[in-house]
């Protein structure tokens, strides 16, 4: 299989994907998005890989979306106030929530292997994988607010609950490995130089399991998070989506996607974060 | 599709009648009567309000007095386009107390007095009306803060739970007397964050469960609140987070506050109160053992001294007496 921005090997019936883009530090463009959506779609129904590992080329895990505007309107709900009918901007958000769903769902136990950059849609990744095992230094957050995007990601509150949740959407702060273990939006958090091994090591121990049996403890377990309203929660997300893409910027508000058109992307980054940052955010 | 601009109140005002919550109804019913805030003080700077619970001689219990001059106070600032982080927090040596429990009877903060023997649907309806002040201050559209110190007991804990984030002094005092917080819809969404969001057997569940009281720094290692500092710290942690939020317009705003509401609400918020509407009603009808507290009893025959004295004996047997 032959991908320009994933690579996928099997080691011991463990599958490991590791996003590559390690030059824009692993951000998600559509072209990565449709190849991990067509590789996970092809090895579903391979027995062998009982276990599958995502991890990131280079300095991070994923830096979330590709910001910067190219081949990125299937992965990146449209700026607010962006033209286009409901049913458009509804189906489009649509199919970015089952990708994650399709994901949390995934017929095989998955593992996020987390270094470095863990933000935005790239922590949408992890979070719908099964375990997270990060290094102590990796960095989670989701900064959509700050650009005036909404949280797409209804996860946050059963997997840190209320107060947690608020703090990490409205503020868009991160928090590292060490942080995200205690506050349990992960499984583990380790020193850096062990987290491949560990990640290896937890992966060999499910690998272990009859196969067929841990699809179903999964869907056992998805069932009661269905049951207490995940579903309903992404539904609930994705018109909230659609109610923000309806809202154009105000005028006092700060528009991150004019600047990056004009500034660039750098620029933009910077100047979205800075008065976060001031206040030590 | 209407702009942003057009819904500048400056231009257009909205004539269109809805349904007031309550913070709103009484904040209008104040200024109709043309009368300044008795119970709290309202201060504004730039984009951020600040509420403090002023009644400071009890410990800012809450009687029907604060609890209406509260909610006016966060109708105000619902109001104002100028605002967009609400700060709450206690004037003296505590955030809040809990019920007033001297309240005269009659008054709706404190739970019902048994000897009223309301209709089972007054009950209903009476308590829907008490729960709704919790959630009003839920569905604020402004991003609210609680500034915790001191004791944060019963009613104040769900304050503080019904704001988007808490941060408390190390030493300060959560939790519920007298009750199993479990069987109090209300505390059992909030004190912890989202408790019937963690597993049942989880250590957050478990903490919540069990413990009647935890300090502000516990609270925060268990995520129930957002952050403990040093108590002389507070107010300037706070002021940084007020800040940050208030980095936020309220109109983006409201919506990332809706959405997580909702996520509250698909966990089975609004079903937690109504089973908090039947707990209480339960209540009316328990039978008390000799050697438990009574508070309506008690209250008659020693006084609410007596009781709190004797409530911390019989309840919480590892507590300090609070009659000190």
């Amino acid at each position: 299989m032959d991908y320009k921005n994933i690579k996928y090997e099997m080691r011991d019936r463990i599958g490991i994907i590791t996003l590559n883009r390690s030059d824009r530090l692993n951000a998600i463009n559509d072209v990565m998005i449709d190849e991990l959506d067509d590789l996970l779609r092809k090895i579903e129904t391979d027995l062998d890989a009982k276990v599958l590992i995502i991890k990131g080329a280079g300095k991070s895990f994923s830096a979330g979306q590709d910001l910067s505007g190219n081949v990125s309107s299937t992965i990146m709900a449209s700026p607010p106030g962006t033209p286009g009918s409901a049913k458009e901007l509804l189906e489009a958000q649509r199919r970015r929530s089952r990708r994650w769903e399709y994901i949390f769902n995934y017929p095989k136990p998955t593992i996020a292997q987390v270094h470095g950059h863990c933000i935005g849609a790239g922590c949408y990744l992890a979070m719908v994988c099964d375990l997270v095992i990060a290094s102590e230094d990796a960095l989670f957050g989701d900064p959509a607010l700050r650009m005036g995007l909404t949280s797409a990601m209804p996860l946050w509150t059963w997997l840190v609950g209320d107060k947690k949740a608020r703090e990490l959407v409205f503020l868009g702060r991160n928090v590292n490995g060490r942080e995200a273990e205690q506050i349990g939006l992960i499984n583990m958090a380790v020193p850096a130089s062990r987290l491949e091994q560990e990640a290896i090591r937890y992966a060999k121990a499910i690998s272990i399991c009859p196969g067929d049996g841990m699809v179903l403890c999964k869907e056992s377990i998805n069932a009661n998070l269905e049951a207490r309203g995940v579903g309903a929660a992404w539904r609930f997300l994705d018109d909230m989506q659609l109610i923000n893409q309806q809202q154009p910027f105000g005028p006092c508000e700060f528009n991150f996607f004019e600047v990056r058109n004009k500034k660039g992307l750098e620029a933009a980054l910077q100047e979205r974060d800075k008065p976060f940052k001031d206040l030590g955010f | 599709m209407p702009t942003f601009e057009d819904r500048n109140l400056d231009l257009i005002k909205w004539h269109t009648q809805y349904q007031k919550n309550q913070c709103e109804e009484a904040y209008e019913k104040m200024v109709s009567e043309g009368r300044e805030y008795r119970a709290i003080i309202y201060e504004k700077k730039g984009r951020i309000a600040k509420i403090s619970l002023n009644r400071p001689e009890k410990s800012n219990a809450l009687n029907d007095a604060l609890y209406c001059d509260l909610l006016a106070g966060l109708g105000e600032a619902a109001r104002d386009d100028d605002v967009r982080v609400v700060v709450i927090k206690g004037a003296g040596r505590s955030f809040c107390a809990g019920h007033d429990l001297s309240s005269p009877p009659g008054d709706e903060s404190p739970p019902i007095d048994p000897k009223y023997h309301p209709t089972v649907r007054d009950f209903f309806q009476f308590e829907r009306r008490r729960c709704q002040k919790y959630e009003d201050i839920i569905n604020c559209p402004k991003a609210t803060i609680a500034q915790v110190h001191g004791y944060c007991i019963g009613a104040g804990e769900g304050i503080q739970a019904s704001c988007d984030i808490t941060i408390a002094a190390e030493d300060a005092q959560f939790g519920t007397r007298g009750f199993d917080r479990l069987t109090m819809g209300i505390t059992a969404m909030g004190g912890t964050g989202a408790p019937h969001v963690w597993p049942g057997g989880s250590e957050r569940y478990r903490a919540f469960r069990i413990l009647p009281e935890i300090s502000g720094e516990d609270a925060a290692e268990l995520s129930l609140i957002n952050k403990a500092v040093p108590a002389d710290r507070l107010e300037e942690e706070v002021d940084r987070w007020a800040k940050a939020l208030s980095l936020i317009p309220n109109e983006r705003f409201a919506i990332a506050k809706e959405s997580i509401n909702s996520t509250l609400d698909i966990t089975g918020l609004g079903n937690a109160f109504r089973n908090h509407y039947n707990i209480h009603l339960a209540i009316q009808f328990v039978r008390f053992r000799s050697d438990e507290t009574n508070l309506y009893k008690t209250r008659r025959d020693k006084g609410l001294k007596g009781f709190v004295q004797t409530r911390s004996m019989h309840a919480t047997p590892t507590l300090k007496d609070d009659s000190k």
